[in-house]
């Protein structure tokens, strides 16, 4: 067991480390969710709309479309490198690798969604609301699910002529649990409602996260091998 | 300068049988890169695979190496069947693939601790050293491998496919694009592998390279072994005349 | 069983369910009592309810062969699945239309994020992930695997979803729309909605085994069209 959290622990540094020495992903990411910010304040005519009372949608969808992009080129380093198959080809268990590569990108996606929080903070004058604490962990078990799905189906569309592209079909459909969960707890927190309103919302949305993660651990091994 | 390499007398049939193949076939879509193999590998020796480009080297010994599976036939190691739901026997085998395995934004000393730890290695800080001195690559080891030359990534790969000690060893076209001192570097490395207990399947088309340290040789054209013999039985003054007689032949 | 016997049966199913649809449609027409509020645009219920039922039914076949298929590495498994994803399509796309037609028709709108409609929607878009992973994949025998994980990625996924969206809508009631569900069903319209999925299921598993043989013979044709060239 120490060995196979050890072979998980090194594939999380290694990308982590790898992310901080190229920083591709995470510039792109972090610049999308501002910009996304921006274009939203231009797009939302605040004469009929409060921007108070959809934050909790456009954070969410913020994270989403910002966070398949960066999730979308889990594996185009190691199919630069050719270094794929070299760990393919090690002693690591097919799941041990895919909870390597979920992990290093929930850090990065968590990392991205504490910037957009901040963001819509700034630009739109909201308050973290009842329970940042709980707030964060809405954040932390949707981005759970959507990583672990977003992971699997990445290594999937690397294998396909269509790429990247093909990630939103694949995984938008799947998420919508994830959406609808995470943007009524994030609402409700924000709009000052007490946490035990939002319990039911975290265990669905840890419900999700766990399906994912487990189904992500079970296949990737056949979407990798040739 | 080169120094002379011993070839040593074959092997007596006694060593057990490390790596065996039977009826191998490996096909991607319509094209058939490896058409129906044998081979039979006992430890102690060092094989190599000549053959032009496109006759299913790289195939083949990836099918050897347990990272794709065959389309037809079964390779067995040490007697079992290469089982892809386990992962084991990976231990046991060290691949040099013309890929590198390297990530080119870590350093050369990151790339063998990220490897090793997957390797589920104890005491990587006194080994990863040694290989590093064994390779020669000591004063490079904060390196980040894009800025090292091609030969200095040879020996890196080397290193990476020689850190966990596998018995059996299988490298792809370690001498290309290396110039003759990088070659005379990695060859020293290479025939430290001749020891005996080390089993060692070399594809390459470097013909001098491929027989200084081979025990057998072999030569594939599109798919098939067209020819196979024991190092002694073939002279190398001659063998660049053989290799292009049985190439053209074949086609 | 053979191909020719696949053929065979398929094409009975099928001009049986055809058959009955048929009977379906013109029962709908001129027999079954009218629904008291919605008139007589409450009849493409007969139509649209069943599609829906054959397009999970197949998305549970396709769930099943592709696990059976990574698990057993058996093509004709993978073939099955093929099979069932088109037959599951074609149905969503029929729930799809007849959903928003009566839609319109009954209640002026043609989208009301019915929960029962969305889902189909979704489970349409997961059969088009199924379809593009399939063909745009670089290697065939791995484009199946891929297929096969959307497939039972999108099974475990959608009772998620199915919760999910049912939750959503008891929070945001849109105008209540009375729409007659099988328990509270007059006699007659049961028997209509009954002989309606017997008729689509039939027609989905005639669509099925021919499919299904097609699939086998162009496996076959390009077996032996690779050993020709080598």
């Amino acid at each position: 067991m120490r060995g196979y959290l050890g072979q998980i622990r090194a594939i999380v540094w290694k990308d982590l480390l790898l992310e901080f020495r190229t920083r591709e992903r995470i510039a792109a990411m972090a610049a999308f969710a501002v910009l996304a910010a921006v274009l939203f304040n231009y797009a939302i005519d605040k004469s009929l709309v409060s921007p108070q009372n959809i934050a909790a949608g456009l954070i969410w969808m913020t994270i989403v479309f910002g966070g398949l992009l960066g999730i979308g080129r889990t594996f185009n380093l190691e199919a630069q490198d050719g270094a794929m198959q070299g760990v393919l080809m090690s002693p690591a268990p097919k799941d041990a690798v895919f909870l390597g590569k979920t992990i290093a990108n929930f850090v990065l996606l968590y990392v991205v969604a504490i910037l957009v929080v901040g963001v819509f903070m700034l630009f739109f004058g909201l308050d973290l609301g009842t329970s940042p604490l709980a707030l964060a962990g809405a954040l932390a078990l949707g981005a759970l699910g959507f990583v672990a799905l977003g992971t699997l189906f990445s290594a999937v569309s690397s294998g396909t002529h269509m790429g990247e592209t093909l990630l939103p079909i694949l995984v938008f459909p799947l998420l919508v649990p994830m959406v609808i969960y995470g943007t009524t707890a994030t609402g409700r927190l924000l709009g000052g409602r007490p946490v035990a309103e939002v319990a039911g919302n975290l265990r669905m949305l840890g419900a999700f996260a766990l399906v994912a993660i487990f189904a992500g651990a079970g296949l990737f091994r056949f979407v990798v091998e040739d | 300068m080169e120094t002379a390499i011993e070839v040593a007398a074959p092997v007596a049939t006694a060593a057990p049988t490390v790596l065996e193949a039977s009826g191998l076939v490996r096909e991607y879509g319509t094209v058939v890169a490896v058409d129906g193999i044998d081979l039979s590998l006992g430890e102690g020796e060092f094989l190599t695979i000549f053959g032009p480009n496109g006759a299913g080297k790289t195939s083949l010994l990836r099918v050897l190496a347990g990272g794709v599976r065959p389309s037809e036939g079964v390779v067995r190691v040490r007697g079992k069947e290469l089982d892809f739901g386990e992962v084991d026997w990976r231990r046991h085998i060290g691949v040099l693939s013309h890929q590198g395995f390297l990530y080119g934004h870590l350093t050369v000393e990151e790339n063998l601790r990220f490897f090793g730890s997957l390797f589920e290695l104890r005491d990587l800080k006194t080994l990863i050293p040694e290989r590093l001195e064994q390779v020669g690559l000591t004063d490079r080891r904060h390196f980040l491998v894009r800025q090292l030359s091609h030969g200095m990534k040879q020996r890196l790969s080397l290193a990476r496919a020689l850190l966990h000690d596998p018995d059996l060893v299988l490298l792809d076209e370690p001498y290309t694009g290396l110039d003759p001192s990088a070659a005379s570097v990695l060859r020293n490395v290479l025939s430290t592998l001749r020891d005996g207990r080390r089993t060692v399947l070399m594809v390459t088309h470097n013909l001098s390279e491929g027989l200084k340290l081979a025990t057998r040789v072999a030569i594939q054209v599109r798919g098939k072994f067209a020819f196979e013999a024991q190092r002694s039985d073939v002279s190398p003054d001659t063998f660049e005349h053989l290799y292009h007689e049985v190439v053209e032949g074949w086609k | 069983m053979s191909v020719r016997g696949l053929r065979i049966g398929g094409t009975s199913l099928a001009v049986l369910g055809l058959l009955l649809v048929g009977l379906v449609f013109g029962l709908s027409f001129f027999w079954v009592s009218t629904e008291a509020s919605q008139g007589i645009a409450q009849r493409i219920f007969y139509i649209h309810v069943p599609a829906a039922w054959v397009a999970f039914l197949a998305f549970g076949i396709v769930a099943l062969t592709s696990a059976m298929y990574l698990w057993l590495r058996d093509d004709r498994l993978d073939r099955a699945a093929l099979a069932a994803a088109e037959g599951g399509m074609i149905f969503a796309t029929i729930m799809l239309t007849t959903g928003p037609l009566w839609g319109k028709i009954a209640w002026g709108t043609y989208w009301t994020w019915e929960p029962r409609l969305t889902l189909t929607l979704l489970l349409w878009f997961i059969y088009l992930g199924y379809f593009l992973v399939r063909s745009s994949s670089e290697n065939a025998e791995r484009g199946k695997r891929f297929a096969a994980v959307v497939g039972i990625v999108g099974a475990l996924d959608i009772p998620l979803i199915h919760l999910s969206v049912v939750w959503f809508r008891s929070l945001h009631p849109q105008p209540v729309v009375v729409k007659p569900d099988a328990p509270s069903l007059p006699g007659d319209m049961l028997s209509l909605l009954m002989l309606g999925l017997l008729a689509f299921t039939l027609l989905f598993f005639g669509l099925f085994l021919l499919r299904y043989a097609l699939e086998t013979l162009r496996d076959a044709a390009d077996a032996r069209e690779r050993r020709a060239t080598t």
